[in-house]
């Protein structure tokens, strides 16, 4: 299975936030997608998600040679700052989701089964999701993200804003679940990408570009990539940080960039 | 000193000129006309000083004018008892007294300060001295202007009217300095915005001598008022001197400004206070369960978790409409002329029931609930997006929104119907059954119209903002109408007639839009 994307294009009144972007995910791999502040990584997942509309250009599945429509079901969409129901415990949420979701999924569990899985304690699974902590809010967005075994996972910064025990859970959930499916995972903190990610690619100045793996944890490569993502400087996508953030992102984005520091590029 | 009162003066210019600039490009067309660019100079940059010049001069007099104007010079004219002048010095006298401790100058975390205080990290006594003296001179200059014109035309003696920049001042600075001694020994930064449970009671008090003393007949002898005035210069001067020699400004306002660091945007602000209000929508109560799966099991839970905004006031309106019904039926019975009243009313009355159903609707806060505290979040899911999925949980939700509107819609219908009975009868079964049909089908179309629009236009982004246009548009034509029509005299058959029809065919045609574009329209906006 591989993702093709094929002369994608976006732009924000007269900014060319992604310029005939043409690429190819394969399944089984995590790709970190890197690039600057405002370079335009949100924009690209909102295009994958359908949630803005392109200016040209086309995506689609290829799966063992047929072409198929990227359907709603075959996303996942996970934010920086967790999206859940309030109203609802977090049990109540799983039961909802098992249940309208009853025949799709593969092997389905019993909801404590879950709960095991992502690491949310007894005590906490009968709370309103209202009174959750912003970790216990992620794994629940990601729990359900995971379950649906979705194609397509895409994560837009999702472990930045986590301590560091639910960062290095998530993590782990990520290399072991990633088979059967594309993950790409959006960040401007280049040590997690290099960490967590099989693929590296950069979106700078509007397009996609995949940077050579080997000697990943050299220092050499590290500065290869700031070398590239500094030539942008100039270019970045002002249309983007006003119009185009994902759903709910914005505020946890900016955080995340006040927090983060280290490899922050 | 003069530095710092340039540089404080010229960043809150600038701050005032950009804020021109962006609210120049938030118009509609003109807007998408202005470049970015606009920031950096040219003439419209220069147009917006002059602008924010103007605007500076303004807030020395547009606010004590209006102030002077309507909440004491128009209010002083409505007593009777007591002579104009008089009324008129005693509730600016105590007004005074409150406006002391809520708008003290010093003590409002402005932006301004944060910026030049906390950000610029400018010389935080300078500042505040600086910025205080320039707020109090122009207390000074707009109420000697203000209070001269306005207390001359209510009589007030010319030394009297000088007197009144001098009691304002002078209170203040009394305010500032009695905060500045208590956080010298307390360590209590007030914020006027925020102020203290006592504050509050004294201010209640205050108003209620200002507006109510002279109501029965009693006011501050003009003696008072001018010994009063007196003092606080005195007072007001010594005040100023503990002002200028308080070496704890910066402690103080980093205090005061505290909640800016977790920004200074207005509209975040303003979203995290909706959002925080909306959650507190959400029951605690443990023993809430349902027993239904799936999309029903979801909905049932929203509505019983949400049952005091929804039900609430859906009771209460129906407990009113009951009261009211009973009230009229038994004013009808014992009046001849009012049951005579009831009878000529009734059967033209109908296009008047459009607007209270319209007002009495739910439909706006039910689907403010729906997005704040569910489909804000849940939209962010692939799988809450399947078309199949949202016509779904529209089915479930237009049948739960038509029955909270119903109840109150029901009493008052079949409410109507009796009155008209009991006030000596109409002329046909027909009447009844049209008044009872047409306010059910109000209720219905309205319940409808809300969750369609919503379904169709969905306006709120992630932030709760609301971005779309054709919304309040179409909310606002909504209110037009209604408005309108209350204003007709129609016969209820026919007009009932036509309003069920209306209704019914809306409905459809709502449901068929719903079913045809909804997986598209649904979703949050950016």
């Amino acid at each position: 299975m591989q993702l093709e994307i094929r002369h994608l294009a976006k732009k924000f009144d007269k900014k060319e936030v992604l310029r005939d972007i043409s690429f190819t995910f394969e399944e089984g791999k995590i790709y970190g997608l890197l690039g600057r502040n405002g370079a335009g990584k949100t924009t690209l997942f909102n295009c994958l998600n359908r949630d803005i509309l392109l200016d040209g250009g086309e995506f689609y599945l290829e799966i063992a040679g047929k072409r198929e429509e990227l359907g709603a079901e075959d996303i996942g969409y996970v934010l920086s700052t967790p999206t859940v129901p309030e109203f609802l415990t977090g049990r109540e949420f799983l039961k909802f989701f098992l249940e309208i979701n009853e025949g799709s999924i593969p092997d389905p569990k019993p909801a404590d089964a879950y709960f095991d899985f992502i690491g949310i304690e007894a005590e906490d699974r009968d709370r309103l999701m209202k009174d959750y902590s912003h970790g216990m809010k992620n794994k629940m967005q990601m729990l359900v993200n995971m379950i649906a075994q979705p194609k397509l996972l895409l994560l837009d910064e999702p472990l930045t804003s986590l301590d560091v025990v639910v960062a290095e859970e998530m993590k782990q959930l990520l290399r072991a679940d990633k088979k059967g499916r594309i993950t790409i995972f959006s960040t401007h903190i280049m040590d997690l990408a290099l960490d967590l990610c099989d693929e590296i690619v950069l979106l700078s100045r509007g397009e996609l570009e995949k940077v050579d793996k080997e000697n990943m944890d050299s220092q050499e490569f590290k500065e290869k990539i700031l070398e590239a993502l500094r030539e942008e400087q100039g270019a970045q996508a002002p249309g983007e940080r006003q119009g185009a953030q994902a759903p709910g992102e914005r505020q946890g984005a900016q955080a995340q960039e006040e927090e983060a520091d280290g490899s922050h590029i | 000193m003069v530095r710092t009162f340039e540089i404080a003066f010229r960043l809150k210019n600038a701050r005032r000129v950009n804020g021109i600039l962006f609210s120049l490009r938030q118009i509609p067309l003109l807007g998408k006309r202005i470049p970015v660019g606009v920031y950096r100079s040219g003439g419209l940059k220069v147009f917006a000083g002059v602008l924010a010049a103007i605007w500076e001069i303004l807030t020395v007099f547009l606010g004590k004018f209006l102030y002077l104007l309507l909440m004491v010079g128009w209010a002083s004219s409505q007593y009777g008892g007591v002579g104009r002048a008089e009324s008129f010095l005693h509730i600016f006298f105590f007004l005074t007294l409150v406006g002391a401790f809520y708008n003290t100058y010093l003590f409002n975390p402005t932006s301004d300060k944060y910026y030049a205080v906390i950000l610029m990290r400018m010389d935080a006594r300078r500042y505040a001295l600086t910025d205080y003296a320039y707020a109090i001179a122009k207390v000074l200059a707009g109420f000697l202007a203000c209070g001269l014109f306005f207390g001359r035309q209510a009589g007030v003696p010319w030394g009297l009217c000088l007197l009144m920049p001098v009691f304002v001042a002078g209170c203040k600075l009394c305010v500032a300095g009695y905060v500045l001694w208590d956080y010298e020994r307390n360590r209590r930064a007030m914020n006027e915005n925020l102020p203290e449970k006592w504050i509050w009671a004294l201010g209640a008090l205050l108003l209620a001598a200002a507006y109510g003393l002279p109501a029965i007949g009693w006011v501050l002898p003009w003696q008072a008022f001018a010994a009063a005035s007196l003092c606080a210069a005195g007072a007001g001067i010594a005040c100023a001197w503990k002002a200028a020699h308080f070496q704890e400004y910066r402690p103080l306002l980093q205090e005061l400004l505290r909640a800016k660091r977790e920004g200074t945007d207005l509209r975040t602000a303003t979203a995290k206070a909706v959002q925080e209000q909306n959650r507190k929508m959400i029951s605690e109560d443990r023993d809430i369960r349902s027993s239904k799966k799936g999309f029903e099991y979801f909905n049932d839970l929203f509505v019983k978790r949400h049952r005091r905004i929804l039900w609430k006031s859906s009771v209460r309106q129906a407990g009113i409409a009951a009261l009211l019904v009973a009230a009229g039926s038994l004013a009808a019975v014992k009046s001849p002329e009012a049951a005579e009243a009831f009878q000529e009313l009734l059967p033209v009355f109908l296009p008047y029931f459009v607007f209270i159903m319209y007002a009495l609707n739910r439909g706006t806060s039910f689907t403010q609930a729906l997005f704040m505290n569910c489909d804000r979040s849940m939209l962010t899911y692939s799988f809450y997006k399947r078309p199949g999925f949202i016509l779904r949980l529209f089915v479930l939700r237009l049948r739960e929104i038509i029955k909270v509107n119903l109840l109150p819609a029901a009493v008052i219908g079949f409410g109507l119907a009796f009155l008209l009975y009991v006030s000596g009868g109409a002329p046909g079964v027909a009447d009844y059954g049209v008044m009872v049909v047409s306010i059910l089908a109000l209720s219905i179309f309205f319940s409808v119209h809300y969750l369609t629009i919503y379904y169709l236009l969905q306006p709120y982004n992630a932030q709760t903002e609301m971005k779309n246009a054709a919304y309040r548009l179409i909310s606002w034509a909504t209110y037009l109408i209604c408005f309108v029509l209350m204003q007709l005299r129609f016969p209820n058959v026919i007009f009932g007639a036509l309003c069920t029809a209306f209704c019914v065919l809306y409905c459809i045609a709502a449901c068929v839009l719903v079913h045809r574009f909804a997986a598209r329209t649904f979703r949050l906006r950016n």
